[in-house]
């Protein structure tokens, strides 16, 4: 139902795209995928008497090595070797910001799961069996394991960031209302089905060829590069596709990459090492939770005149990604407001957990969530509900970002009243009250949720890609790109756009693996960006080799360049047919000596950000959106679940309606697992509790809302996006920031006398704490 | 080591293994059939879900000494050719994202739908939610079981 709605809406607004784009909707894996067939590193074959590994890591959370034995394990027959930052022939480091962090700890652990060696063992059951015989003996150190806790200890991961618009201190004083307030959104598990590992082969010369399930092959290839103290020309990193992402292969694919590299390097074998669920969970880093304080103020009508705020983000024993995270915390510590007079901060804390890192809204749902926070806070003290502080508020054309930018071809508006009209805010508040009045057991509640979210990484540096196209002597095409298929629909994406250039149909091309031999120097898939860097590049290149294909067919015509078209697999001149088709132009190509390749390099135009005053302009564009949540509270057991959330979502011009459509319900669903039941819990020594999938919750088929309906706004797209189609893999997530407000709203219903409290997840066990509390 | 003779997808295989075994890494290391997947290893998500004389069970679960006799059937022998009823629709309302749990969740489906080829939402939604999807396609899963149900009757 709700897929058939999108379809007729958008149907309207695709004329401009060709057949081949509106038929090539669906995702080019679900073939494979549906046979059972794809292959993940897992799945690869591997070579014979290829070995197997596993990591040993700390069993405490911050300590002193004083000694470790591991002759019983060496002894165990089948154990090939172990490896220890004494092995380490380059660099024992592997930080990508920040050069703190090593692979192997050393004289000192820092995280409960801190690697300290690998085992290499014929096969993965005996280097298992090795990992229990190895004794180590720790010193224990005090631990470290809140945000709050690291600020007063004076641990911090770098120099804390400030971003500044206006003056507060003196708004504050002209403000009718001023409320402060705390929050606190835990982290949250990737829970990528497919855990993280690598497949490392040795090649002739000291090479080796590493299969990685990464969202950064260019980020291990340096790693181990410099972990081995090689040449990168000596690594290539390829990658086919990952079992989900969401951040967590960004920066922590890496390690496990560099290990089995290393035991290439000495054993000159094959090794392979996948984590299981166990050793993933407990050595990976998650979203960061997030310990803030704000100060809200606005005038009597109701505008917010300032907003201060200190984030504290409980960044873990090393730097990891955390500081350009903090960054993207504050470019939306505002959401879809405008804010005169803002002051915002951030602590990166260091703290004993594992190094927390990207995930899916990579710290701009954190920003987001306190905003609501106060927004919400202000609203019940004042008596309005929040939905009209919002409003009040939504950011205007050419209104300045906090971080200098000015807001162009905003949509905050244009959304948000398009939902309250599509959706018919009026009844579907009515339809609550009346519900409430009649239930005494059961409560609705209600929340809107705006949001904008900047696209490009916030590091101007990364934001290029490049592509390799290859057309080959009998008409097929080939094409590599940086981007790294997860799931987000990006190589049919990229199949899309060489198919409309070349006007051919979509089993005429290939997308080739993520390989860094093809495709060098690369980003990282992510920031949401994947499709607009590599998909431009590839536009870039197709439409170099369009050109001079076309050069080809007018000499062998004999007729004007700017009268040959491409249509269907023939040339077409002034819109006829000719009897030349895309398989015979191409021979005369390679007859006529003409280059069938084209290599082509993107670097987004216009963006640019100066740290040290902590102004520019660094999104190439925003993607905004509104949200209507409605969910019903079950009184007697704190129990909820969704009724509806309807969207308004801004696509731009959505170029493959399916796969967008699949990202917007896939981020919302996270988000609202984020928002309501993912519970991270570590105790005070720093030891993973939430260590299994028993322990841990995630959204299944009954937490998705009852309906989600989802209708894009008009707008006319936004050029800096790949065919006006704008990004779409992270915004939708903070869509589910709504979930907390609506059960909020919902247990104010059933007991007034409740006190809203910011602190997300919103379980079902809290639910039940508020709806009884004093 | 003891031997099993296992009926796997109307193949019987020969495999050296220990009692306690789980059959899912007999299929993936012994017998290369690599379409059923590890997610969590403790029955709970649902990636590596084959069927046993036609029920869903999760393969990480089960040892391969219970798994004796039994018939076997994982992803790559759902059907011959890919166009089990179940398949068909899965690609017509393009369920999959990533793609990694979509194996066990056409399992399970199939499983089920062979038992309930005329399911209610709700029936759909019990069948269904021990499988975990993490890209979060639980529309299109339930939208395609229903498709798949039409299919067959």
């Amino acid at each position: 139902m709700h897929k058939n709605k999108l379809n007729n809406s958008l149907n309207l607004k695709l004329d401009h795209v060709s057949n081949a784009l509106k038929k090539s909707v669906k995702n080019i894996d679900s073939y494979t995928h549906v046979r059972g067939e794809s292959l993940y590193v897992d799945d690869v074959i591997v070579r014979q008497g290829t070995f197997h590994a596993v990591v040993f890591d700390s069993p405490k959370a911050h300590g002193i090595i004083k000694s470790i034995d591991y002759s019983k394990a060496e002894a165990l027959e089948g154990v090939e070797r172990i490896f220890t930052c004494k092995d380490i022939p380059g660099k024992n480091e592997i930080g990508g910001i920040i050069h703190d962090e090593p692979l192997f700890a050393e004289n000192e652990v820092h995280f409960w799961g801190m690697p300290i060696a690998l085992i290499v063992a014929k096969t993965e059951f005996i280097a298992r069996k090795a990992r229990e015989l190895i004794q180590i003996e720790i010193e224990e150190l005090p631990v470290i394991t809140t945000a709050k806790e690291a600020k007063v200890k004076g641990s911090f991961i770098n120099a804390p960031r400030s971003f500044s618009l206006g003056d507060t201190e003196k708004a504050f004083s002209s403000c009718e209302y001023i409320f402060e307030g705390e929050t606190f959104s835990n982290g949250q598990e990737h829970l990528y089905i497919e855990a993280q590992g690598a497949y490392s082969e040795p090649l002739e010369n000291g090479n080796i060829k590493i299969t990685s399930s990464t969202q950064g092959p260019t980020s291990v290839q340096k790693t181990i590069a410099n972990v081995l103290g090689i040449a990168m020309h000596k690594i290539e990193v390829d990658v086919t596709r990952l079992g989900g992402g969401f951040g967590g292969k960004e920066d922590q694919a890496t390690p496990w990459a560099v290990m089995a590299a290393l035991a290439t390097y000495y054993l000159n074998k094959s090794v392979k090492l996948i984590l299981n669920r166990h050793d993933d969970l407990r050595m990976t880093g998650k979203r960061h939770p997030y310990e803030s304080t704000y100060k809200i103020g606005l005038s009597k009508d109701l505008k917010i005149l300032a907003y201060q705020v200190e984030f504290l983000q409980n960044s873990g024993a090393a730097a990891d990604l955390s500081p350009a995270i903090a960054e993207r915390t504050l470019f939306h510590a505002t959401n879809s407001y405008y804010v005169p007079n803002v002051l915002s901060k951030v602590l990166s804390c260091k703290t004993n957990l594992p190094p927390n890192t990207a995930f899916r809204g990579f710290g701009g749902p954190q920003g987001m969530f306190v905003i609501e926070s106060a927004i919400a806070k202000a609203a019940s003290k004042i008596g309005v509900s929040a939905r009209q502080i919002q409003e009040t508020n939504l950011l205007n054309e050419n209104d300045t970002f906090s971080y200098g930018q000015i807001a162009k071809k905003v949509e905050a508006k244009n959304t948000w009243n398009s939902a309250k009209d599509i959706f018919d805010i009026d009844a579907l508040e009515d339809e609550i009250e009346y519900f409430n009045k009649n239930n005494a057991t059961f409560k609705k509640g209600l929340a809107l949720m705006p949001i904008t979210f900047g696209i490009s990484f916030t590091n101007t540096s990364m934001n290029h890609a490049r592509a390799l196209v290859h057309i080959y002597l009998d008409g097929s095409i080939g094409i590599s790109t940086a981007a790294v298929e997860m799931g987000q629909g990006v190589n049919t994406k990229i199949m899309q756009i060489a198919a409309q250039v070349f006007s051919v149909s979509l089993d005429k091309i290939k997308i080739e693996t993520t390989n860094t031999t093809r495709v060098a120097n690369t980003s990282p898939s992510a920031a949401s960006s994947t499709a607009d860097l590599n998909g431009k590049s590839t536009l870039m290149a197709c439409n170099s080799l369009l050109e001079r294909l076309k050069k080809v067919a007018s000499e062998n015509l004999n007729v004007l360049e700017e009268n040959i078209k491409l249509k269907d697999e023939f040339v077409y001149i002034n819109d006829e047919k000719s009897n030349l088709s895309w398989t015979e132009l191409i021979s005369k190509a390679m007859f006529n000596r003409v280059a069938l390749t084209e290599n082509a390099h993107y670097a987004t135009p216009e963006i640019h950000f100066d740290k040290t005053k902590e102004k520019g302009h660094p999104f190439a564009y925003h993607v905004y959106g509104t949200a209507i949540f409605t969910t019903t509270v079950d009184c007697i057991r704190g129990t909820y679940e969704f009724d509806s959330v309807k969207i308004v979502h801004d696509y731009g011009k959505s170029m493959s309606e399916g796969i967008d459509l699949g990202q917007v319900e896939g981020a919302l669903v996270q988000g609202i697992g984020w928002m309501t039941m993912e519970e991270i819990a570590y105790n005070s020594n720093g030891k993973l509790l939430s260590n299994a999938l028993s322990t841990y919750k995630v959204p299944d088929v009954f937490s998705v809302p009852k309906s989600i309906e989802v209708i894009p706004v008009e707008t006319d797209g936004n050029d800096m996006a790949i065919l006006k189609s704008k990004a779409v893999g992270e915004p939708p997530l903070m869509y589910g920031i709504g979930a907390y407000f609506a059960i909020q709203n919902a247990i104010k219903a059933f007991n007034p006398n409740y006190k809203v409290k910011f602190h997300a997840p919103m379980t079902p066990e809290k639910v039940l704490m508020s709806l009884y509390s004093e | 080591m003891p031997t099993f003779n296992l009926k796997i997808n109307n193949e019987t295989h020969t495999v050296e293994a220990d009692m306690d075994t789980p059959l899912l890494w007999v299929l993936r290391d012994q017998i290369d059939l690599v379409g059923t997947k590890f997610g969590c290893g403790i029955g709970q998500c649902g990636a590596c879900t084959v069927h046993v004389d036609g029920n869903a069970m999760r393969s990480c679960l089960l040892q391969v000494s219970q798994a004796e006799g039994m018939n076997i059937t994982t992803i790559e022998g759902l059907s011959e050719d890919g166009t089990h009823p179940v398949q068909e629709a899965w690609k017509e309302i393009d369920v999959p994202q990533c793609g990694y749990c979509q194996s066990g969740q056409i399992m399970t489906a199939s499983a089920f739908l062979s038992k309930n080829p005329n399911p209610s939402d709700s029936q759909i939604r019990n069948a269904m939610h021990g499988n975990i999807c993490r890209c979060a396609s639980y529309n299109s899963i339930e939208e395609a079981v229903k498709v798949a149900a039409d299919k067959l009757s």
